[in-house]
């Protein structure tokens, strides 16, 4: 590296005597050894974030050892990272050592099973809980909480008091982790928060009363256990609120307690009114805190308060009341087939049905066992039974509670809570009386001791396989009918619980994943982003497996083994059977539990833009954000060493011989420039593969071959402040465009015209490592013109299977994990991209124009990336759209 | 799909060994679903004692644990019976280990995490040499 820093340093003319050497060697050395160490660390931190992430699909046999390995691994390389951008810096990023240290923190509290960390929060709202809360609230909640981002049956409204919360309101309880010195002041912010929570719980349910459910939560060998269970009506007239248990191992309050809220206005004689909202708040909150006080003593004579917790949620009228099964029982009305037994009932107590239904998409009625309803009966509908079952069936009284299309919508909710909790459920629902259907709480299902026998030996005997091979991305089964899907298919046009098969692996499809029971794909790895998606959802996934679409037609039932990479014909009840198979690694495992918490904090990129206000050491959450924004800012420092490193003196940076009206300067890190190439490099004499080819589509004749640009006076004022502002700049730095290469590695900072983009690329042998990102912003044409430019752009990006944003004319793609000739060709395409809309936004007088431009250069630069016609390759393709 | 039921070959016995449950829980049904007779042991000294009053076909080994090491496991499974296929699996695979193993007699070597394909590979081919079948190496 020195002597290649030497090399880049040499000077035409030696310096005179006594003149300060301009170029301080060692600085640079360091400089750029800073700068390579992010780069190599950074991509070994993303390797092992993978190899963890990946362990969650149950493919690898792990144990609590690779988790503490990794975590520490992964650690280490963080800091460095950081330690390594402050050394090329100037210590300009100290805070990062701050984020590091205090996520650092919660990673060794979640190995060592300590929750103080997370446990700070005295109230969650359903909607902010997540797999990280899963120590503090139970794994009912996380699931319950996640369905919120599904479509089908909604969870109720609700949040929950901590043991934390708890604790504080309980007021008497020694903490378990060293007192607090704050203890007052902690209280009032709980009931601070506890009121909050109630004003908008009140405010979206107004009038209904609250069920409050005290849980005990499961550690890593105890199922979770409910210890009580309250009803908290308010009563206006009286304004006082009455607490009634409803169930639970002990009574959390004296049987029908009262609490009357003090009141002025009573005392002075008005009459009866309508309670305040901030009334019935406060008589809610007083509620919650006497079932604190009885939390806390039940908690003393226990295990302590540090595994329980209160979820609170509305209870309006309800006309309906039942459960579901996902597996029957042997206690279940409908015990002689296997499916999914859903009981309803009428709130009053009145006699319900039974249905069994099939555990996958459609959901068929299997039997069902209607109860008589009594004459005059008042249905859902509000419809009324009678004997005339004559002209209207419906209102008969053998008729079902349940209409068809709730009962398919139940399922299909249940077998998703299923998947997510990784074991057999008992779910409670509720049908209000405003027509709301809602899943109120979820449990583990008993099943009876020898109903899990072992799984069978081999194969299912009668089933055929279709096909079979690619990579697991997520163990599991799943069934449905084929529905084969691409980028443009609408997700709202895919059927809930059928199997998605597509083609490439494409981050378009992460909606549809949403829905499905299971995805194949053709191409693809279990290492790409969809993959990710199908581990976040747990949905049973293969990736690459050859000639799926063919072999898959659609419409066709399967079944997909996505831990064995199989695709059987039909519905194979075996398979199914034993979905959770006990060798796979479901949620019930104490270390899948803890890899999904630790991931939290280490795998999700919240710091995605570098313009956006929170980009900075300060906003990093997890480690996957501090290493992207130190490579982001230490390519920021790179491109402008220059300016803020006085210091280093004047490089004397190589100039490309390009042959075009363009002036490339280099800055070699190694391998970036074929020894023998003269002081200015012809482009065949760059040793840089993705350099190279850039150039090779930058110099294409037909990349040029464009009509001259027609500006109009709207044009150039549009242009007015950018060019202002560009001839501002001082001047080495106008129309500088950097690029630091390597032998395998490329940053190129281009200003063509008044557009600026930026091309960070990495090819090196190991494929899993390698990516390019494409940013582009700028123009000088009107908004709209350039927004069409950045249109076309985009439309260019995603043909290649970028993952592209556009936002007004800044557009930014990434593009990873594909083979080394893949990404060759994109940055050809770049290079041509990058020639051809030097001024294009001139010309994008309409919308046309984009598809106009977009053939004639797909015809050219992306003859790589065509694909077949999709109705071509699968025999006439029945694709959802 | 070839399982243990092919043909005329009889379920293998396997005992595993890792002082981690969950390696036992995955394992287990993973070779009961090849066919093959499973017993797991958490703690060493167990698994040590049961190899000395019982003849196992495979042994499935953690290497690192509190009480007889994975190395002893092997010297006495294969002093149980000489023919006893012993597969090692480890979190902290290093040359050396890797060496001793095989040196004493491993049939395998695995470092975790591993692919259950992989042990499940393994299994397979420790049951074709059983039938005199060749390996996948040797065809």
């Amino acid at each position: 590296m020195f002597a290649a820093i030497r090399r880049w340093a040499g000077r035409p003319t030696a310096p005179q005597e006594g003149e300060r050497p301009q170029i301080d060697l060692w600085r640079l050395h360091a400089l750029f050894n800073n700068f390579k160490r992010i780069l190599t660390l950074n991509n070994a931190v993303l390797e092992e974030m993978a190899k963890m992430e990946r362990a969650l699909g149950g493919e690898y046999i792990f144990d609590r050892a690779f988790l503490e390995s990794s975590v520490s691994t992964i650690a280490n390389r963080v800091h460095h990272v950081a330690y390594s951008l402050n050394a090329l810096t100037a210590n300009r990023h100290v805070p990062l050592y701050d984020r590091y240290q205090e996520i650092r923190t919660l990673l060794d509290d979640i190995l060592a099973n300590n929750v103080h960390a997370l446990a700070d929060e005295a109230v969650l709202p359903l909607d902010a809980i997540g797999w990280e809360h899963e120590p503090l609230v139970g794994m009912d909640l996380v699931c319950l909480a996640e369905l919120r981002n599904h479509p089908g049956i909604a969870p109720v409204d609700g949040f929950v008091v901590t043991a934390e919360g708890l604790r504080a309101l309980a007021g008497n309880v020694p903490p378990s982790s060293g007192a607090r010195a704050d203890d007052g002041q902690r209280a009032g912010e709980t009931r601070a928060a506890l009121t909050d929570h109630l004003r908008n719980l009140t405010k979206r349910c107004a009038g209904a009363a609250l069920t409050a459910t005290l849980t005990l939560v499961g550690g890593d060998e105890q199922p979770l256990r409910e210890i009580g269970c309250c009803r908290i009506d308010v009563d206006g007239e009286r304004r006082e609120a009455l607490i009634a248990t409803l169930r639970g191992e002990v009574p959390l309050v004296p049987a029908n307690s009262r609490i009357v809220l003090a009141d002025d206005r009573q005392s002075s004689g008005n009459a009866v009114q309508e309670p305040e909202a901030g009334a019935v708040v406060a008589l809610l909150a007083h509620a919650l805190e006497q079932i604190a006080h009885a939390a806390a003593i039940h908690a003393t004579d226990q295990s302590g308060l540090a595994n329980l917790c209160l979820f609170v949620c509305p209870q309006p009228e309800a006309l309906l009341k039942g459960t579901i099964h996902t597996r029957v029982g042997s206690n279940d009305a409908l015990a002689a087939t296997d499916g999914l037994v859903v009981d309803a009932a009428p709130a009053d107590g009145a006699a319900g049905d039974t249905y069994l239904l099939r555990r996958t998409h459609p959901f068929s009625l299997l039997q069902s066992r209607i109860a008589p309803r009594p004459n005059g009966h008042r249905f859902a509908d509000q419809r009324r039974a009678s004997d005339a079952a004559g002209d209207q069936p419906h209102l008969s009284r053998g008729s079902a509670l349940l209409a068809p299309g709730l009962l398919q919508a139940l399922a299909k909710t249940a077998m998703l809570l299923e998947r997510l909790f990784g074991a057999p459920l008992d779910i409670h629902w509720q049908l209000w009386a405003d027509g709301a259907c809602r899943i109120v709480r979820l449990r583990p299902l008993a099943i009876a001791a020898g109903a899990e026998s072992a799984p069978a030996a081999g194969q299912p005997p009668e089933a055929v396989v279709l096909c079979q091979g690619g990579q697991s991305g997520q163990a599991g089964v799943g069934a449905g009918p084929v529905v084969h899907v691409n980028e443009a298919t609408d997700p709202e046009t895919f059927p809930p619980g059928a199997v998605a098969v597509a083609r490439t692996a494409s981050p378009d499809l992460t909606p549809i994943l949403h829905r499905a029971a299971a995805l194949v794909t053709e191409f693809g790895s279990a290492a790409g982003h969809l993959a990710t998606v199908a581990r976040e959802l747990r949905l049973p996934a293969v990736f690459g497996l050859p000639a799926a679409l063919a072999l898959l037609p659609p419409g066709t039932e399967v079944t997909v083994d996505g831990g064995e990479a199989t695709v059987y014909a039909g519905a194979v009840a075996e398979l199914l059977r034993y979905g959770a198979q006990p060798m796979d690694l479901t949620p019930q495992d104490r270390e899948y539990r803890m890899l999904r918490r630790l991931l939290r904090f280490i795998q999700p990129l919240n710091l995605v833009n570098p313009e956006a206000p929170d980009f900075s050491a300060e906003g990093c959450r997890t480690f996957h954000d501090i290493i992207h924004f130190c490579h982001e800012m230490a390519v920021d420092e790179l491109a402008h060493f220059q300016e803020r490193r006085h210091e280093l003196g004047a490089l004397c940076i190589r100039p490309l011989a390009l042959g075009l009206p363009m002036d490339i300067r280099l800055l070699d890190i190694g391998g970036g420039i074929q020894p023998q190439a003269a002081p200015n490099p012809l482009p065949e004499q760059i040793g840089s593969l993705p350099l190279a080819a850039f150039l090779r589509g930058l110099l294409a004749p037909q990349a040029w071959d464009t009509a001259a640009p027609s500006l109009g006076m709207r044009d150039i004022l549009a242009g007015m402040p950018r060019s202002v502002g560009l001839l501002a700049a001082p001047a080495d730095t106008l129309g500088a465009n950097l690029a630091i290469i390597g032998a395998e590695y490329l940053n190129l900072s281009l200003r063509m015209g008044y557009h600026f983009s930026v091309i960070d690329a990495y090819l090196g042998e190991d494929s899993s490592r390698n990516f390019v990102y494409f940013r582009f912003a700028g123009g000088f044409a009107d908004q709209e013109r350039r927004n069409r430019r950045a249109r076309f752009i985009a439309r260019v990006l995603a043909a290649m299977e970028f993952k592209t944003a556009i936002k007004g004319d800044l557009v930014t793609a990434r593009l990873k994990l594909a083979d080394t000739a893949i990404l060759q060709e994109a940055l050809v395409a770049l290079g041509a991209l990058t020639a051809s809309t030097r001024q294009q936004d001139t010309n994008m007088r309409s919308e046309a124009d984009i598809e106009d431009r977009f053939a004639d250069f797909a015809a050219t630069f992306l003859t790589a990336f065509r694909q077949p016609h999709p109705a071509a390759r699968a025999g006439g393709g029945d694709e959802a759209r | 799909m070839t399982t243990a039921t092919d043909g005329a070959a009889a379920p293998l016995r396997i005992l595993i060994l890792d002082d981690e449950p969950i390696v036992c829980k995955r394992l287990k049904p993973a070779f009961q679903k090849m066919g093959h007779e499973v017993e797991t042991f958490t703690d060493s000294n167990a698994a040590l004692a049961r190899l000395r009053e019982a003849r196992f076909d495979v042994v499935v080994t953690d290497l690192k644990m509190e009480g007889a090491d994975g190395m002893q496991i092997l010297n006495g499974a294969k002093d149980s019976a000489a023919d006893t296929q012993v597969i090692v699996i480890t979190g902290f695979a290093t040359l050396e280990t890797a060496k001793e193993s095989y040196r004493k007699g491993a049939f395998d070597f695995i470092a975790k995490p591993f692919k259950l394909r992989d042990i499940l590979d393994c299994v397979k081919r420790i049951e074709d040499k059983r039938r005199g079948l060749p390996t996948e190496a040797e065809r």
